[in-house]
């Protein structure tokens, strides 16, 4: 999957149409086989694009920049980097009419190992959803199916699960970078940070943590689109998917098969009531 | 540093009976910030009361807890006595220690006192957190909506037009008069139903505070208690009802013939037509299902025989908008249809019909011109069997209830039958004969001496066909035998079921209803024509099935409602209701999705200060809003407070126990 060529010559021709402000995209990180996303605001930099399997972040989180609010973007979108951008329209951050869209039929990004992700492997809209322009051949929707981490996860009980969870976020340094990474979190002051909210302090401490994390997978249940943005971003390699695959799974078991950005103007679980929906478990 | 009182009422023995009050009393001292607390046997009366008023000044309280019943009973009551005595009134806070403890603790005081106690340190720490709030007060439309236009809808547009307030009475058919139009004679005294019912129909057309739209539903209804918004669909009526005469040459001519709703099916009116000829408008409209010329293009006699022209096959369904303050439901009732009973060959046996189809062929303007026969053979019958409870007090095949009208019409067609055919002879099958009313038992006692009908106590269990007549084999419970009775034609009492719109309706004006389809009333004994949404009251059938003296009542009570809601010019509301923080709120529009009550909308701000550039943020029309929290709930940036259930109060009450 390389369609450095094609991308450049979309970003050359928008600009010289004046279609686009800006353009997002991924760059080579200069020192290793690793890319980067890249804000190209000139067209004489555009030859500093790329993609291939290794461009690996979802660029919708770009949407809520400084440099691109309000402006009309370029941007360049894998399958679940479209299922944002699907939401991030629903949820009125961001107008259509602004954006060119160049979707991507994605086969999958690997790491620096070369094995393609987990989230690739298990992923089942690597078309994407929302687009001007299509590079790749559409390979069509596959599957959802339940993780093994959540396999695993669903198998423990309740005390067992929270001493994991109350082990692994003892590593959190609570340095917000998930937040800052998640397309989803674009609050213009996160209810975390609120002085008010005496809740989630701002002691670094495992119960403070807990419970801000948990609010966090919380906001984005039915949300999140697995991009794991997020996991790549947190420097204490905390296993944050496990969070979000939960929720997501709980969702799609209980609330019509719901899965996050599929459809224009759904806004989840959270957001619709249906007569189908299950109430054995409100008390 | 605040300053709580509280105040523990005994309610009688209902609470002290299960509480151990003065325990709480002393438990409530033991709070720091608790500087006043006593018991009383009835806080909410006027000693009561004056003990708070005093207490107020004497100790400099800055916020007040009553730990007594529901605040649905005394909130008004308690918040009027710290007005009274000079305290903001919104810095009371009910302890509910009655419904929520003495009642549903009753075996177990001493669990009940520790649940009393926690409910009453849970109601301190949030009324620490209290502000000070003040009413707000909104403007009124002085506009009644009434939808439908049966005798209920009727009464109440009459009683509220009368008080000089504009009515706008909604009715789905091309007439108003509803099922009684449809009705020959009423009981207990026998007078004849159109006479008593058309010169109201006319007071209806011709009232200057009555704006009649017939032939029209109600599709939307927005707002709130003295500021609906409702959108009402014209349905076309391919007739232009202003230029209209009335004059009945299109409907003579036209050559399409159709079941006739009016009369039960039991004759054919045309594809143009008016209900029946008392109707009110008297204008016809056409049935677009049936009506050639618009099906397929060919005919258009009517338009030609008009002389006025106001044929229009071009006619579109319209939508208007009415401002409203208040609405009166009068949807009427349905009738069950008796399929489900098989074993009398409902179906089947031609001659087995329901009691409005006996209604109609003993009505004067009836398909018989008021003589009963029997539909196989048009033979007029000698020996009727009546057969009461189909459908209701049925849990088997029908519903629960008991319909309340079927014993009295019954008896109402025993004495027709016996006016209108010399020799003829009524049995009737009954469970019970529930005449309850003024007049009723008198009235059935009378139709048993004078019509000589022989009434059999038990249910009937099989109808089959001999010749040409029906022979009804039935249980008599009193001699314990089974009986047959040979029988030329059977009329079935059929159940009274709401109108079948009726859950619709109700989940467009956001009303509840019940397992059948009969709107709910706020309270089954005191509040019993509103419904738990303020503004929206409930006439006739629509509620409870009902005879027609309590349908009038309760369409009165109605418009006396409707009149106390108009008589100032503003209203005043609590101010328990939601705000949102533009610096918090990041525009997502959940809040906009789930509020019930569409008190939501959107608006620009400036992204900065000084910024060109803008954000769409939600504002909340506080005249809507109904401090539901669902907003609060919903909103993940947390830039939606509700007044009165702050963060800080509820953290308060779940940190204090």
């Amino acid at each position: 999957m390389d369609y450095t060529n094609q991308i450049r010559e979309i970003a050359a021709r928008l600009f010289s149409e004046n279609k686009i402000d800006v353009f997002v995209g991924y760059r080579m990180t200069g020192f290793d086989e690793n890319q980067v996303p890249v804000l190209i605001r000139d067209p004489k930099e555009v030859p500093r694009l790329v993609f291939n399997d290794k461009s690996v972040f979802n660029l919708t989180n770009y949407l809520k920049h400084e440099h691109t609010r309000g402006k009309r973007v370029g941007l360049v979108v894998k399958g679940c980097d479209s299922r944002s951008l699907q939401l991030l329209l629903t949820e009125s951050q961001v107008k259509r009419d602004r954006l060119y869209v160049v979707g991507i039929a994605c086969e999958g990004v690997v790491d620096d190992a070369g094995q393609k992700y987990q989230n690739c492997q298990e992923c089942v809209f690597p078309d994407a959803v929302v687009f001007d322009e299509m590079l790749g051949t559409p390979k069509g929707n596959g599957q959802y199916q339940v993780n093994a981490d959540i396999r695993e996860l669903a198998s423990k009980d309740l005390v067992e699960r929270r001493a994991y969870f109350e082990e692994v976020f003892e590593n959190c340094i609570r340095c917000n970078a998930c937040r800052h990474s998640c397309p989803m979190c674009y609050c213009a002051k996160c209810c975390i940070d609120q002085e008010s909210s005496t809740l989630y302090n701002g002691a670094n401490t495992t119960s403070a943590a807990f419970h801000a994390l948990m609010t966090w997978s919380l906001h984005l249940a039915g949300r999140c689109v697995d991009c794991r943005n997020c996991e790549k971003a947190c420097p204490s390699h905390l296993p944050l998917h496990l969070l979000h695959k939960w929720n997501e799974q709980v969702i799609y078991e209980n609330f019509q098969e719901h899965l996050a950005g599929v459809h224009e103007g759904d806004r989840g679980a959270f957001y619709k009531y249906s007569l189908q929906d299950p109430d054995d478990f409100i008390m | 540093m605040a300053r709580v009182g509280v105040f523990v009422c005994f309610c009688g023995a209902n609470i002290a009976d299960f509480v151990d009050v003065p325990a709480v009393v002393e438990e409530a001292k033991r709070i720091r910030e608790v500087k006043f607390a006593i018991h009383y046997k009835y806080m909410c009366s006027d000693p009561g009361q004056q003990q708070i008023r005093d207490a107020i000044v004497q100790h400099r309280l800055t916020s007040i807890v009553v730990a007594a019943c529901s605040p649905r009973m005394h909130e008004k009551t308690f918040r009027k006595a710290l007005s009274d005595a000079g305290m903001n009134p919104y810095l009371l806070e009910v302890a509910n220690i009655r419904e929520h403890s003495s009642w549903v603790h009753q075996k177990d005081k001493k669990a009940a006192t520790e649940k009393a106690a926690d409910l009453v340190r849970m109601a301190v720490a949030k009324s620490i957190a209290n502000e000070q709030l003040h009413e707000i007060s909104v403007p009124v439309t002085k506009r009644a909506l009434v939808i439908g236009g049966g005798i209920a809808g009727i009464q109440a547009a009459l009683d509220i037009a009368d008080a000089r307030i504009p009515v706008v009475l909604v009715e789905k058919s091309p007439s108003i008069g509803g099922k009684m139009a449809q009705l020959d004679e009423t009981f207990p005294t026998l007078d004849c139903s159109q006479c008593i019912l058309t010169p109201k129909m006319v007071d209806v057309a011709s009232h200057p505070y009555i704006e009649l739209i017939p032939y029209s539903e109600v599709i939307e209804l927005d707002g709130f208690v003295g500021n609906y918004k409702a959108k009402i669909r014209k349905k076309a009526s391919y007739v232009n009802f202003k230029t209209c005469t009335g004059c009945g040459a299109c409907w003579q001519k036209c050559p399409v013939k159709v079941p006739n709703e009016y009369n039960m099916g039991l004759d054919k009116r045309k594809a143009i037509y008016t209900p029946f000829p008392q109707a009110v408008p008297n204008k016809p409209v056409i049935d677009a299902t049936h009506c050639t010329m618009l099906l397929k293009g060919k005919c258009g006699i009517c338009s030609k025989v008009c002389e006025k022209g106001s044929i229009d096959y071009t006619m579109k369904d319209e939508i208007i908008e009415r401002e409203i303050g208040a609405v009166v439901v009068a949807t009427g009732y349905d009738l069950w249809d008796p399929k489900p009973y098989e074993e009398y060959g409902v179906g089947r046996f031609k001659d087995i019909i329901t009691s409005l189809e006996f209604e109609r062929m003993v009505s004067a303007n009836g398909p018989t011109n008021g003589v009963p026969v029997r539909p196989s053979d048009g033979k007029v019958p000698k020996n009727v069997v009546f057969i009461k409870c189909i459908g209701s007090r049925d849990e088997a095949k029908g519903i629960e209830y008991c319909s309340k009208i079927c014993c009295m019409y019954t008896t109402k067609h025993t004495i027709l039958l016996h006016h209108k055919v010399p020799g003829s002879h009524s049995y009737v099958f009954y469970m019970d004969i529930r005449a309850a009313g003024k007049g009723y038992e008198e009235f059935v006692k009378k139709a048993q001496v004078d019509t000589a009908a022989t009434y059999l106590r038990g249910r009937v269990s099989k109808i089959y066909k001999k010749g040409d007549k029906l022979m009804v084999r039935g249980e008599d419970a009193q001699i314990g035998q089974v009986v047959e009775v040979e029988a030329d034609m059977v009329v079935l009492a059929t159940a009274v079921i709401p109108n079948k719109d009726n859950p619709d309706l109700a989940r467009l004006l956001g009303v509840s209803y019940d397992k059948y389809g009969y709107m709910s009333e706020a309270h089954p004994k005191l509040r019993p024509v509103e419904t738990a949404k303020a503004g929206i009251f409930l006439a006739g059938c629509t509620q409870a099935p009902k005879d027609i003296p309590d349908t009038v009542s309760q369409a009165s009570a109605c418009a006396a409602k409707v009149c106390g809601l108009f008589s100032g010019d503003t209203m005043k509301k609590d101010p328990m209701i939601s705000t949102v923080n533009n610096e918090y709120c990041s525009g997502c529009q959940n809040c906009v999705k789930v509020c019930p009550y569409g008190a939501i909308v959107t608006e620009e701000v400036p992204m900065g200060h000084g910024s060109k550039e803008m954000r769409t943020v939600a504002k909340i029309n506080e005249g809507v809003c109904q401090g539901c929290g669902s907003c609060v709930a919903i909103c993940r940036s947390m830039a939606i407070t509700l007044a009165g259930f702050t963060d800080p109060q509820i953290i308060n009450e779940i940190v204090s126990i």
